[in-house]
């Protein structure tokens, strides 16, 4: 038995050290992408590239190259990796972030276009103390995502959906939720945790379905 | 995928905008919803020096009734605004259903009419990465010198994919253009040019800023129907627009366009001549069919075949005309 411990041990630290490898080797990899993607910026004051976002209600100071668009700033420069890049050519919407509370596909977005403008990308969507809102819990609860990667675009889609009428009727959904691409064939099950979320609201047993604008 | 590098610009005046664009004549493209330059930046079919972000202009923002004298549309307006602008829909029904078949709901919220009206035309040979276009040895419209679409032809096929502009010119739409001498007006029907490449009248350091609804088209009926191989998010292959001046029954005037079959949007020639006077019957509406799908000239721009987008419109055309009575 110790033995066998021992074993499984030293197979998770082989396993756990080839996943730290692989990150460090894809850490490179955007570094280096960065580095060429910022290689080709015209000479231009660090003052003009360096900005204020006003990204999940904190401002935060960044680097921003012209060129780059929001998703990219985001993910690379800001740590949040919510916002998926998909086809990054506004197809997928996977990459979809509230701006000012309206979604926009972040990845054909100039950042430095939404200087002065509220973003609010999946991770400033759940409550300060880690609750989930309540159409993310219903996600959760419904089987809504399968490999997920769609999920945080279809998230702040529907966050506005409902601020903007919290009562849709099926139509309403569908059509919204044709502003995201899911390959797994999770539609359906999307469509029942928003159905769910708003029925739960609507009978009480969930508190603010919908926050105050 | 990154952008090529440029300087941005962000004037807050129109006149600071057309300042700019003369100063940097020929060497500046127009922003307003990124949503088709940016992506075409990427894959480097656009690489300007400069790249002058509109948005900031806030007059050329809004809907604007002008009673007696029609509705005017700034070009930022988004097609969002449109879609939920409740005399848009009431006035000139045609606009709200050409409006909404546009990409997706998030792409509408971005997307604005001056964007739509100016569209990029679209290709197979041409919307593709650099990677891409070069292995094949680039194309006529961008980069190389031949056509695949239609080789040994010195003519570019790629096709105007926008969804309003047929709605637009059912309704005899104009637009304001502003350049260095000021602003000048022109009918949308005289603004495209049916060539992949020249595509419209409008010089390079030119900017749309407004679309004119004329009052003489308000209350006319109409439908919009498309083509396209998912319901939402993609690009027509084929679009028929219809308006109807309807007088107790029977049509007073008309007006057919097509999309998303010629390098330009086109009117449907004596479509009129057959619906004037007229009550709408499938009889009539198989004959604008059949000469919507003679103006259309389809090739093999898209994923579809040129022969099914031709069939669709004759069926689209027909079907528009019916709805649009009955609307």
């Amino acid at each position: 038995m110790p033995e066998e411990t021992s074993k499984a041990v030293s197979r998770r630290r082989f396993i756990m050290g080839v996943i730290a490898g692989g990150a460090a080797v894809s850490a490179a990899g955007y570094l280096f992408r960065a580095s060429t993607h910022h290689g080709n910026a015209p000479l231009i004051g660090a003052g003009e590239r360096l900005i204020t976002l006003n990204v999940n209600g904190r401002q935060r100071r960044v680097d921003v190259a012209r060129q780059e668009t929001l998703a990219w700033t985001l993910r690379y420069n800001l740590g949040l990796t919510g916002a998926k890049l998909g086809c990054d050519r506004g197809e997928c919407g996977a990459c979809t972030v509230l701006i000012d509370d309206v979604p926009h596909y972040s990845c054909s977005v100039l950042t430095h276009t939404v200087r002065s403008r509220k973003v609010t990308t999946i991770e400033g969507l759940a409550a300060a103390d880690g609750t989930l809102h309540p159409v993310q819990q219903a996600m959760v609860d419904q089987h809504g995502s399968q490999c997920g990667f769609c999920t945080p675009g279809f998230m702040m889609t529907i966050k506005w959906l409902l601020a903007n009428n919290p009562d849709p009727s099926e139509d309403e959904i569908r059509d919204a939720l044709s502003s995201n691409l899911c390959r797994c064939t999770g539609y359906s099950q999307m469509y029942q945790a928003i159905r769910a979320a708003i029925d739960a609201e609507q009978k009480g047993t969930k508190q603010e379905l919908v926050e105050a604008k | 995928m990154s952008l090529p590098s440029f300087q941005l610009l962000r004037p807050k005046t129109l006149d600071e905008a057309v300042a700019l664009m003369a100063k940097h004549d020929g060497e500046a493209k127009i922003v307003a919803g990124g949503t088709d330059l940016l992506p075409s930046m990427k894959q480097k079919l656009f690489t300007p020096a400069y790249v002058l972000d509109l948005r900031g202009v806030g007059e050329l923002r809004g809907i604007r009734n002008m009673p007696g004298n029609g509705v005017e549309i700034g070009a930022l307006t988004t097609l969002t605004a449109i879609e939920h602008s409740a005399i848009i829909r009431k006035d000139y029904p045609v606009l709200y259903e050409a409006v909404k078949t546009v990409a997706s709901p998030v792409l509408r919220n971005m997307g604005t009419l001056g964007g739509n009206v100016c569209l990029d035309t679209r290709c197979l040979w041409y919307n593709q990465s650099l990677l891409w276009r070069k292995s094949c040895g680039f194309c006529l419209k961008k980069d190389g010198n031949l056509c695949h679409v239609a080789p040994g032809g010195n003519f570019c096929w790629a096709t105007f994919s926008g969804d309003t502009p047929p709605a637009l010119l059912c309704l005899g739409a104009e637009v304001e253009i502003a350049g260095p001498e000021g602003l000048r007006r022109t009918p949308l029907s005289e603004f495209y040019v049916n060539d992949g490449i020249v595509r419209l009248h409008l010089a390079p350091n030119e900017i749309v800023t407004r679309v004119h609804l004329p009052e003489a088209a308000a209350g006319w009926r109409g439908s919009y129907q498309k083509l396209r191989v998912r319901g939402s998010i993609d690009y027509p292959l084929a679009g028929v627009a219809v308006a109807l001046k309807m007088k107790s029954g029977r049509v007073e005037d008309a007006r057919v366009a097509i999309t998303a079959l010629n390098p330009a949007p086109f009117l449907v020639k004596d479509a009129d001549a057959q619906l004037i006077g007229m009550v709408p019957s499938e009889e009539i509406a198989e004959r604008i069919g059949e000469l919507a799908a003679r103006t259309a000239k389809p090739l093999t721009t898209s994923a579809l075949t040129p022969e099914y987008r031709r069939e669709m419109v004759r069926v689209f055309a027909k079907r528009a005309v019916m709805q649009a009575a009955a609307n």
